[in-house]
């Protein structure tokens, strides 16, 4: 395994008085997609939350390139090149597609500018002037990841993007992901569709109730049918 | 006839573009950060005495007038800074009942230092007459506070709409964590609004003061009808505080000429009229600054 890239320690969070992360640690390497899986309320998007500094940890602590960044504004973390695509997109609603783009330009330089966008999802191009609150939800997703990318961020996290999209978009998700882990872009992802996120992650976490109770080369997990249907099959019966 | 209506009209314009001003600058601040700022109009008329001040120790009117709101800003900065930054993330009745104190607190202490009276503060001489408009004489004072506050709503709109800065604003109003998680430090985001929302209030309190008349009630008395025309407008549109503060003018200027009695009652009933058809406003919609 690579040395890791971002690693998170003993994290213990809190929302007011309940105890929502419990000594949660897991590691993410250089260029390594990194599934994080779980059934609803496990605490997936708190972990992503705590790295992000959206949510202060109580204790533990977060290393991202070998600094410690605990603590730290989700601001200050963003600029060192953390990039994120949150749980329902978040778009700017009131924004045009352009505007939410122009946003997220931070002038760190990489393979990413709007015109690139552009040439890689032709859709949103044409869809540049339209208030992203009136996109389809794939192309909100789309736009969600585009506007990560032109930050050109070497690590990702990823909460949960195909939720609420047809299997033919969240394919066309799912490749742009992997594209990004080709180009060497770290990514944790957060994914309710354990089978979906195994067939692209190099390893696997998974969540319960606040900790991680497997971790694992993704390949075995996928194997592990017991697990499988666990994670599947209350994930239907929640949906 | 018609030789008092057209003056009440561009009389009426002139209050309504004051009115826009100051609902503006509560707009700016409320939409951001949820904060009602009640000391809004304390700040205003701080300008306004600051703007005397200066004056009277020498200072031209025009350097004055570019100096005050400054200094307002940075009065205004320290504040929010101090005191509205730990309520940011409290319900609402937190930064409402201090600015609403900090209100109070301002009147007494313009008492103490500029008297409880108001002072005499006119514009230079300059602006002093009239000018003809072939159909009648107009102030020139009042079409210069037109000039300078139209001049201000159109840089207030080129920087929200042309600028990276107005963009992540704008952005930050609708997902102020979002914008922190794309890499923009949502302190220094909110310094700035409310620097800016104490520039529009300061620049209004020195032209203010020339027309309505400075003592320690001028801003307080302005923030009321401020309310109103962002209510009418449409809480949170810029254009709709315009187009609100110029009805609500008019209104009050035309009913002042016709029915006296009534001029302090109309913008309430014009309110009232607005929200029966409309209840967002005329063009609130649930975005702001849409």
């Amino acid at each position: 395994m690579s040395e890791s890239f971002l690693a998170v320690d003993n994290l213990n969070t809190f929302y007011g008085k309940s105890h929502i992360l419990h000594d949660v640690s897991l590691t993410v390497g250089k260029g390594e997609l990194v599934a994080l899986l779980g059934l609803n309320g496990a605490g997936k998007t708190t972990t992503m939350r705590s790295i992000l500094g959206l949510t202060r940890p109580r204790a533990g602590t977060v290393k991202f390139s070998g600094r410690d960044i605990s603590g730290w504004p989700s601001y200050r973390v963003s600029r060192l090149g953390v990039g994120y695509v949150p749980e329902g997109r978040r778009m700017f609603k009131e924004l045009t597609v352009l505007e939410n783009l122009q946003i997220a330009e931070t002038g760190r330089k990489g393979a990413w500018t709007i015109d690139r966008v552009f040439q890689r999802l032709p859709k949103l191009q044409e869809l540049r002037a339209r208030k992203s609150g009136r996109l389809s939800g794939g192309e909100q997703e789309m736009l969600a990841i585009a506007r990560a990318l032109v930050a050109n961020p070497t690590m990702m996290l990823v909460d949960e993007p195909s939720q609420g999209l047809a299997p033919l978009i969240v394919e066309e998700v799912y490749k742009i992901l992997e594209e990004m882990k080709a180009a060497g872009t770290s990514i944790l992802l957060v994914e309710q569709n354990a089978l979906l996120a195994l067939k692209v992650a190099d390893r696997a976490y998974v969540m319960d109730e606040g900790r991680i109770v497997y971790s694992g080369v993704a390949s075995e997990l996928e194997r592990d049918r017991a697990m499988i249907r666990t994670l599947m099959g209350l994930q239907e019966a929640a949906s | 006839m018609l030789s008092n209506v057209v003056p009440s009209v561009f009389n009426g314009l002139v209050l309504g573009a004051f009115y826009a001003f100051v609902a503006i600058g509560l707009s700016l601040i409320m939409n951001l950060t949820g904060t009602i700022n009640l000391a809004h109009g304390s700040f205003l008329t701080l300008a306004g005495y600051l703007a005397f001040t200066l004056v009277s120790k020498g200072t031209s009117f025009w350097f004055a007038l570019l100096l005050a709101p400054l200094l307002t800003v940075v009065v205004g900065v320290v504040v929010e800074r101090l005191l509205i930054v730990p309520l940011y993330k409290r319900d609402p009745i937190f930064s409402l009942l201090l600015t609403f104190g900090l209100s109070l607190i301002a009147e007494e202490v313009y008492r103490l230092i500029w008297g409880p009276n108001g002072v005499p503060f006119s514009a230079p001489g300059v602006l002093g007459g009239g000018i003809s408009l072939g159909f009648m004489q107009f102030p020139t004072l009042r079409l210069f506070i037109a000039g300078v506050l139209a001049a201000a709503m159109v840089a207030l709109a080129l920087f929200l709409w042309r600028t990276r800065f107005g963009l992540r604003l704008r952005a930050a109003i609708q997902d102020t964590e979002m914008i922190s998680a794309m890499g923009t430090n949502t302190q220094l985001l909110y310094m700035v609004n409310f620097a800016l929302g104490m520039a529009l209030a300061g620049l209004a309190g020195v032209l203010a003061s020339g027309l309505l008349g400075l003592s320690p009630t001028m801003g307080n008395a302005l923030l009321m009808p401020a309310f109103v025309v962002a209510i009418i407008g449409g809480m949170g549109s810029l254009f709709g505080s315009i187009v609100g503060g110029l009805l609500v003018g008019l209104a009050i200027s035309v009913t002042t000429l016709f029915v006296p009695a009534a001029n302090e009652i109309i913008m309430y009933i014009l309110m009232a009229v607005v929200l029966l058809i409309r209840p967002r406003g005329l063009f609130g919609t649930e975005g702001l600054f849409g």
